[in-house]
């Protein structure tokens, strides 16, 4: 335990409690979040692996500062945190921020058809 | 190439990503304007975790590996790519799998494949695309 344990913890709390509590886009109870979410996820170990791999590494740890479990091969458990956090805010601002333009270019209703071309058009 | 080594990873995640938004009509990169407004502050508070946890001694980077060129606050220029890219290809995956569930929908509704197939690296289709405005829910 230590500094990045704790901060990458508290990261993913905050990520879903600015979905939950604040934009509330929906997103969380949608397939294509969950299936783009482990599709994420299952590409981060190649990327993050390579970045992290202790023969010959390009980003360093305190070890100090972690829990010190690093798996697959040498990625640190909460870069898993990290990346599942900074992913969803990704989608939640993106979604958020598509609704927004929606509504200010007067389709309100949202529904079907018009909300997309609208989407489209933006 | 060494010192570029973290820039060519980098590279590589928007290179490999590139067809969901060529081919599956993702249409991340083509709403620049709605990336920008969701990617701000998503970019601004991981960089400011970034540049505590360097300033902590966390975190450190390869000398070797990196260009070397520094941001404000000691952080490096790959830190920034890093927070911009991949959320990015996030972002990709994301419109990509809603466009891909939305095409099968159409299949099951009993639409011809080569229609279907022809829509798809345009978005979601003509018909009403439930992931574009009401999030399609979990069954």
């Amino acid at each position: 335990m230590g500094i990045y344990t704790l901060t990458a913890l508290v990261s993913v709390v905050v990520v879903l409690a600015i979905e939950l509590l604040w934009l509330r886009t929906g997103i969380l109870r949608t397939w294509r979040y969950w299936l783009a979410m482990a599709i994420v996820m299952g590409f981060q170990v190649p990327v993050d692996g390579w970045l992290t791999k202790l023969s010959d590494p390009l980003v360093l740890y305190n070890e100090a500062d972690m829990t010190g479990v690093r798996a697959p091969w040498d990625i640190p458990v909460e870069d898993f945190a990290f990346g599942f956090g900074m992913v969803t805010l990704a989608m939640v601002l993106w979604v958020h921020a598509g609704r927004r333009e929606e509504r200010r270019s007067g389709t309100g209703d949202g529904a079907g058809d018009s909300g997309r071309r609208q989407e489209q058009r933006a | 190439m060494e010192r570029g080594e973290y820039l060519v990873v980098m590279g590589l995640c928007l290179l490999i990503t590139l067809p969901l938004e060529l081919l599956l009509g993702a249409r991340v990169w083509r709403r620049p304007r709605r990336l920008l407004v969701a990617m701000a502050p998503l970019v601004l508070a991981y960089s400011i975790w970034d540049i505590a946890m360097i300033a902590a001694g966390s975190w450190s980077y390869s000398e070797e590996k990196l260009t070397g060129i520094l941001l404000p606050f000691e952080m490096p220029l790959e830190e920034l790519v890093f927070f911009i890219v991949v959320p990015i290809c996030g972002l990709l995956t994301l419109e990509a799998v809603g466009n891909v569930l939305t095409a099968l929908g159409r299949l099951r509704a009993g639409e011809p494949l080569g229609r279907v197939l022809r829509d798809l690296p345009h978005g979601g289709g003509p018909r009403p695309a439930p992931s574009a405005s009401t999030e399609e829910k979990v069954a």
